[in-house]
């Protein structure tokens, strides 16, 4: 935690970067929040554990954070990835993001470039077995009793667009349900436009998710929402042996062709 | 307020005989914003247009639907029409009633129901239409020919003549192509060098032709009229300003028995050669993968004694760019060889020889400076069996078509045995023989009734060597099948012609279609002979289907027919359905770039006052984007859209479809 305050501090002293994201405590000593400290003296506040669990790459999309230059940002692990997706996403680069990581022991790691990240990521093996095991109850359903279960599930949704809000991946601008010309999505929150919502939202993550969970995190009604971007992700694996978020360089797996694609999910 | 009006189409009977067209008319006239709806017998007729014409005068029509026919068949007809009465053409949409309704289904109230959801979708549809303009592209006055066999020098030269600029391309080391290689031509038995060179010359020398040999297209991007083609100029290893042509480096070469590819593999040349003594530009190159020099660092005799030090070791391949506007595809065949008929021996035995290395023997210019010899002893041959659709025509070899040249070469080849050899025999095996053409039935009766070349209808079912002698087992079919057998002592076969080398990856590098033997496929098998599907790259010759010369030079003069038309303008129009971003939306994510098929996805910087980029979004290039809706797919935030097929549009005709009427 020291090693972090400290390199903070001298990152904004040198004005290498404009700003650091991390995490702090907040008011309720239980809570961690992210912190945005541009000045040398405040690094202090911040802190790094196991609780520290939002994916604070969700900042760096935003047009007023773009704005102020190059930011350094605390990444576990699945925020690096995240990081990784952005960039091959053109989103962002070694000119505007420098990356405070941290190792799976919480220790802080020493990353310049985006390539060392990548090399770093190169030998974490990834997504955790605590997603597959979630995966494997949903799929031991039936067709019904999984249609049954997401029915019963979606229609909590009260349409906040919190997962939205809290996923980094989702950095449109104007994002397609905000779109009324034509109206893709219906507005209010009904059994069938939660569903078109989540499925819609799902199929934009595929390929693309990193498995963060904060989309679940976020969601006030609590809807399991990541086990349909896990269920994606397994399937661009077994399907395209596709994993996101492991290279800057990586093209996406759907706008993609290769001669070793599978072809039989066509009829 | 939209102000549409419906024509619904009777198509004669077309339509009327399983359609209530009048009931159509009455119903689409309840639909809001329909202020107009009629029927008749033929709208693409001049009394229809009319109606079409004076219903939008009159009734200040926005839009229109015709539900009629196909788009591809009337829509120009229908869209000319609109412009002419003052509507812009592209507030005019077609329904296809008699495609998608009327021809497939049985008269009936649903076939009625169907024929009215399919023109309120529309109705639905052209209300979301905007005006378009169509979009002007100017047109680069530059061919480039792909192949220096005949079809493409006389493409070349037929442009070239017209006053355009042609690039002719050719892979190998000179231009001339098969018809160089052959002895004589049918049916009139003149040379086909002498008749040949002087074209190859006058291509070479061409002011409007630039000529280049031992390259190969590295790759193509753009459009009609706007290709950009880049062309790999592979390493001669000489420097060709210098090198006058004078032979000394092919006589001193000390590695002088490899294969020559020009006499059919049946002589030899150096290392460092010239395909043949006409060769244009008649300048050698080093074949690397047989040079000692290449192989084992080691030689360098040419270098040593060639007067003008041309020769350049370290050479390396050049990449050249060229603007383009259209292109003629002459790439040519390529033949079957002995070595894929097992029954004749897997082309393991000398004798047995395929219709090119026959034309070498025969050729004062061959390895045996036309004497026809064995090439297993070197023995004049007495017995000489020709067998006609070595492959061809049968099925179990995979190739079922007809090779078209094989009667005829076959009868020329027995008939220049005759020739040359009195006291000898020549046999044909034949299953028919195919001669339509100016004097060709008269040449094959020639060679049997003058020449006295013995025919024989039917197959042969294997050849075998005995005491140095081949023993051709055959039937008669016109003696009942009789056994026939022949004590042969050469046997030449007139294996099928198939597509050249590289044809597939040449049609992947063009984007054009092939067809399941990868011949390259025309846009029509009657009407459009000459052109590919990909506009502005046409055919020539035996690269699209076996072909002889006359037809050949006929489809390559089509061809350049084809690209002097579109040289004539200056612009071409195209249609305006093309994509556009919205530059608020768009986040750069630069998916789109990824999956469009037509490279027609730049970037752009969105800059401030001052110049600093705020942020980087995706572009479309007019000229490149064809309108193919991929990239609109694949948007997540629904940033692009297509003019004339917008999202708002397609979804106002599923709706349509959707809410019950």
């Amino acid at each position: 935690m020291e090693k972090l305050q400290k390199k903070s501090a001298e990152l904004l002293q040198n004005k290498t970067v404009e700003m650091i994201i991390g995490y702090e405590n907040g008011c309720n000593f239980n809570k961690i929040r992210a912190s945005f400290i541009s000045v040398p003296e405040m690094t202090n506040k911040l802190i790094f554990n196991e609780k520290c669990t939002q994916n604070l790459a969700v900042y760096l999309t935003k047009p007023e954070i773009k704005k102020m230059g190059k930011i350094a940002v605390v990444a576990p692990i699945f925020t690096m990835r995240t990081i990784l997706a952005l960039a091959s996403e053109n989103q962002i680069s070694d000119e505007n993001v420098l990356v405070l990581g941290f190792s799976q022991n919480n220790e802080l790691l020493d990353f310049q470039t985006l390539n060392d990240v990548e090399k770093y990521l190169s030998q974490i093996e990834f997504p955790t077995l605590k997603e597959k095991m979630k995966l494997e109850e949903l799929e031991k359903m039936t067709l019904e009793e999984r249609e049954q279960f997401w029915k019963k599930e979606l229609s909590k949704c009260v349409k906040c667009f919190a997962c939205r809000a809290a996923c980094p991946l989702c950095y449109c601008l104007r994002c397609a349900v905000e779109s009324n010309q034509p109206q893709w999505v219906e507005v209010t929150s009904s059994p069938l436009g939660n569903f078109e919502w989540h499925i819609l939202r799902a199929m934009h993550l595929a390929g693309r998710c990193t498995g963060c969970g904060n989309c679940a995190t976020a969601c006030p009604l609590n809807i399991p929402l990541d086990l349909l971007n896990s269920k994606m992700a397994k399937t661009m694996k077994e399907q395209f042996n596709f994993i996101s978020g492991k290279s800057a360089k990586q093209e996406s797996a759907l706008s993609t062709f290769n001669n070793n694609d599978k072809e039989n999910f066509i009829l | 307020m939209a102000r549409i009006g419906v024509f619904v189409c009777h198509c004669g009977e077309n339509i009327s005989a399983t359609v209530d067209c009048k009931k159509v008319a009455e119903i689409i006239s309840q639909l809001k914003g329909v202020v107009h709806s009629v029927d008749y017998k033929y709208m693409c007729s001049d009394p229809g247009q009319t109606l079409i014409k004076e219903a939008i005068r009159t009734k200040n029509l926005t839009g229109i639907v015709v539900a009629a026919c196909s788009p591809r068949m009337h829509e120009p007809t229908f869209r000319k029409a609109c412009a002419e009465a003052g509507l812009n053409p592209y507030l005019c949409e077609m329904a296809n009633l008699r495609e998608h309704c009327s021809w497939v289904h049985e008269k009936n109230d649903s076939t009625t129901e169907k024929a009215i959801d399919i023109v309120r979708t529309l109705v639905e549809k052209v209300k979301k239409n905007n005006a378009l303009q169509p979009i002007r592209v100017p047109i680069t006055k530059t061919a480039l020919v792909i192949g220096g066999g005949i079809g493409g020098i006389q493409a070349a030269l037929d442009i070239a003549n017209a006053g355009h600029q042609v690039i002719l391309l050719e892979r190998s080391p000179s231009i001339g192509g098969h018809m160089a290689q052959l002895s004589e031509t049918f049916p009139t038995l003149d040379c086909s060098q002498c008749i040949l060179t002087p074209r190859m010359v006058e291509a070479a020398q061409h002011p409007n032709i630039t000529l280049y040999t031992f390259a190969e297209l590295e790759s193509l991007e753009g459009f009609i009229g706007n290709f950009k083609a880049k062309i790999r100029k592979k390493s001669k290893s000489i420097d060709e300003k210098l090198c006058t042509g004078c032979g000394v480096c092919t006589l001193k070469c000390p590695n002088k028995k490899i294969p020559n590819e020009f006499d059919a593999n049946i002589g030899f040349r150096s290392a460092i050669y010239v395909p043949f003594p006409q060769a244009v530009p008649n300048k050698p190159v080093i074949d690397k993968e047989n040079c000692t020099y290449y192989k084992t660092g080691k030689c360098k005799v040419c270098e040593k004694v060639c007067p003008t030090q041309a020769i350049r070791f370290d050479k390396p391949d050049e990449i050249v760019e060229h603007h383009i506007g259209a292109i003629v595809i002459a790439t040519g065949f390529d033949i079957k060889h002995t070595d894929f008929f097992p029954e004749y021996g897997y082309g393991l035995h000398k004798d047995i020889i395929d219709g090119l290395q026959f034309e070498r023997l025969a050729s004062a210019s061959g390895p045996t400076l036309g004497a026809i010899k064995r090439l297993s002893d070197g023995k004049e041959p007495k017995t000489v069996v020709f067998i006609a659709c070595a492959g061809s025509r049968d099925e179990a070899k995979g190739i079922e078509y007809c090779s078209k040249i094989c009667c005829m070469y076959t009868a020329k080849h027995a008939m220049l045995y005759k020739h040359k050899v009195h006291d000898g025999i020549a046999y044909v095996f034949y299953m028919d023989i195919r001669a339509a053409g100016k004097m060709y039935d008269e040449f094959v009766r020639r060679a049997i009734e003058q020449d006295k070349v013995r025919y024989i209808r039917g197959r042969v079912s294997t050849i075998y060597e005995k005491n140095g002698k081949l023993i051709v087992k055959g039937a008669d079919t016109l003696l009942n099948a009789m056994p026939v057998e022949i004590e042969a002592d050469m046997v030449v076969l007139a294996t099928a012609g198939i597509a050249n080398k590289g044809a597939e990856e040449l049609a992947q590098k063009l984007h054009i279609s092939y067809d399941s033997h990868k011949f390259f496929a025309e846009a029509h098998p009657k009407l459009r002979p000459v052109e590919t599907n990909t506009a502005g790259i046409f055919l020539a010759g035996a690269c699209q289907t076996p072909k002889d010369i006359p037809e050949t030079v006929a489809q390559a003069s089509g061809a350049a027919a084809k690209v002097c038309g579109l040289f004539s303008q200056n612009e071409l129009t195209r249609e305006p359905i093309i994509a556009a971003v919205n530059r608020n939306s768009c986040v750069g994510c630069f998916l789109c770039q990824n999956v469009c098929p037509y490279q027609a996805i730049e970037k752009e910087a969105v800059k401030n006052r001052e110049g600093k980029i705020l942020k980087n979004i995706a572009k479309i290039n007019e000229g490149l984007c064809q309108g193919c809706g991929t990239c609109v797919a694949l948007c997540r935030s629904k940033s692009i859209d297509i003019y004339g097929y917008s999202n708002d549009q397609v979804f106002e005709e599923v709706y349509a479809l959707l809410n019950e009427f």
